[in-house]
């Protein structure tokens, strides 16, 4: 039966003549045979194998909603360096520096320069201020200059004169004098700077908040144990107690452009991380800014630090270590904003392997009382392991000021050589608005 | 100070200040067996040393500036035995990692550098090298053949 059907080789050429002519417009669909992509296995045993499961991971993660995101990043606990903003280590910001791949450049970005031509030729009404009140801030007139100025010498003065306070547990000093100071005067410039900066009336002020931030960079061989020879990342950590800090629910603008962070340089540390000395622990890996994700309030504008007894510039001198001082100083400032802004980056879904697409700015002041340190951080990029590292040329940015002091002493009531320049920099850095 | 069954001079709030005149320690400059940060030295130190010990004998003796000193105390194996299969201790030590201050650095010198050693001439050992040369040259195949063995051919 089969053999009917099929039809004599010799007759096919010729018959039927015409048959195919009537095909001859149309093209046969050809069609190409489809298989699977080739890739590598899931779970064998092998190094290709292990390479897809990673890949696997980060596209799970890049598809997943930020809290999830977040949960995904900082699920596996593992031996981390717990990096402290206030350290003791000599050089910390050197290194932190190399951890954060951070470039520090002297001074304040242009926003924030005292220029001397910002002094009008007005003449005040009020003479009966000390010399050196010509100086304005623009969008604040001289008046609200004025009001500012006071309310700092009251606060001075109602923590330092008028108020009786027993004399100070061993190294609880700051925390009985300066700590009050400190949030009286953030309190206070908030509320009087409000109507000249319409983001802060929306602002979220916290006493005590919580930062933290987790990240990985770099790698090191695994020197003892069955993981012997591999390559770990160096997996880092920081949680921080500022002051105080504000909120704010619209961005900063950037202070410079991405390109531009290309021509910076970072300080490269070629030792390990615990000679520095840095210590590993394993806990909770926490990414936090200072509220949780849902809050409209979530970028930041303004972290305040409190220089702690064991750090204060007289005990350092006494110890002869009086260079250390500016170190801390730009090492506490580098981690505490380097930690908030990459918190902040996450909770809008960037992480590793999605870098920011724009930058993230914040600000710090870290003051002892009476000398006052000002920071503007920008982070351009987020993406610091080894693999997203490798043709990474963004770097971050952080700007910082010698300790500037604000009063000389406070004599018989009065506070005498109050700073306008530490005073006029805190009304701009409060008033910084997109 | 501390030789046999003296107590260390402990110290009470109104005690006199403590000085030490010629101390009985003694500190050993060694290489660092991993890798140091430049501005860090490490010294073997004695047990009864403590870190404001180190910083005062290198500040007031040999006028460096130290930063900062971290000590640990390296305990020496118990694990060996010898040949009555009794455990030999070795001593413990104690470690101190000193930074220094100013900004200085510290890089452990070569105590053994390599020389050239040349051997004089008439000497016992030049004639020695000379005939271990020729004796190398003889084995080595004949480079006019590329180092292809005699055997080998049609």
């Amino acid at each position: 039966m089969a053999a009917r059907t099929r039809l004599p080789l010799l007759f096919s050429k010729n018959l039927p003549p015409f048959k195919n002519q009537k095909l001859a417009h149309t093209e046969a669909a050809v069609k190409e045979p489809t298989y699977p992509p080739i890739v590598p296995s899931l779970t064998a045993k092998s190094k290709s194998a292990r390479g897809r499961q990673v890949e696997d991971h980060v596209k799970k993660i890049c598809a997943s909603p930020v809290d999830e995101k977040l949960s995904l990043i900082t699920r596996i606990q593992r031996k981390k360096f717990v990096v402290y903003p206030q350290t003791f280590a000599r050089n910390a910001d050197r290194w932190y520096q190399h951890f954060t791949k951070t470039a520090y450049i002297p001074g304040l970005p242009e926003r924030f320069a005292l220029d001397p031509e910002k002094r009008t030729g007005v003449e005040k009404e009020e003479s009966s201020l000390p010399a050196g009140a010509q100086t304005t801030v623009p969008g604040v007139e001289i008046d609200a200059f004025a009001d500012i100025r006071s309310l700092v010498t009251r606060m001075i003065l109602q923590e330092h004169w008028h108020m009786k306070k027993r004399k100070p547990f061993l190294y609880r000093e700051q925390e009985q004098m300066v700590g009050p100071f400190l949030r009286n005067l953030v309190t206070g410039l908030t509320y009087s700077l409000a109507k000249y900066n319409p983001l802060l009336p929306l602002s979220s002020l916290d006493i005590d908040p919580q930062v933290n931030f987790y990240w990985r960079r770099g790698q090191r061989i695994i020197p003892k144990g069955h993981r012997r020879g591999r390559q770990e990342p160096t997996r880092f950590q920081i949680d921080d107690q500022p002051h105080s800090q504000i909120r704010i629910t619209q961005q900063l603008p950037q202070f410079t452009s991405l390109e531009a962070s290309y021509a910076a340089e970072v300080p490269e540390v070629a030792f390990a991380p615990n000679l520095m000395p840095l210590f590993r622990r394993q806990y909770d890996n926490n990414i936090f800014t200072g509220a949780k994700l849902p809050d409209p309030a979530c970028y930041g504008h303004t972290q305040f630090h409190l220089v702690p007894d064991r750090y204060h510039r007289d005990r350092m001198a006494r110890q002869q270590q009086s260079d250390q001082v500016e170190v801390f100083l730009r090492a506490n400032g580098l981690a505490s904003l380097f930690a908030w802004t990459g918190a902040q980056a996450m909770y809008q879904g960037f992480w590793n392997h999605e870098d920011v697409t724009r930058p993230f700015v914040s600000q710090a002041v870290i003051t002892d009382g009476q000398f006052f340190s000002f920071f503007c951080y920008q982070l351009n990029t987020v993406a610091l392991s080894v693999e997203t590292d490798a043709n990474n040329p963004r770097k971050n940015l952080l700007w910082g000021t010698e300790s500037l002091r604000l009063y000389e002493s406070v004599q018989d009531g009065a506070v005498v050589g109050l700073n306008d320049d530490v005073v006029k920099l805190l009304v701009q850095f409060l008033v910084n608005q997109p | 100070m501390p030789v046999t069954r003296l107590l260390y001079p402990l110290f009470q709030l109104g005690n006199p200040q403590l000085r030490i005149f010629r101390p009985n320690w003694f500190l050993t400059l060694v290489r660092p067996g991993k890798e140091q940060p430049p501005d860090t030295v490490q010294f073997r130190i004695p047990m009864e040393m403590t870190k404001c010990d180190v910083k005062n004998y290198l500040e007031k003796i040999y006028n460096v500036p130290v930063g900062a000193v971290r000590t640990r105390i390296q305990f020496g194996s118990n694990k060996k035995r010898n040949h009555l299969n009794q455990k030999v201790k070795q001593p413990d030590y104690k470690v101190a990692y000193v930074q220094l201050a100013q900004g200085q650095t510290f890089t452990f010198p070569d105590i053994f550098p390599e020389k050239e050693r040349m051997p004089t001439e008439g000497s016992m050992e030049e004639m020695q090298e000379k005939f271990m040369e020729d004796e190398k040259q003889r084995q080595k195949l004949d480079p006019r053949r590329g180092g292809v063995t005699e055997w080998f051919g049609l």
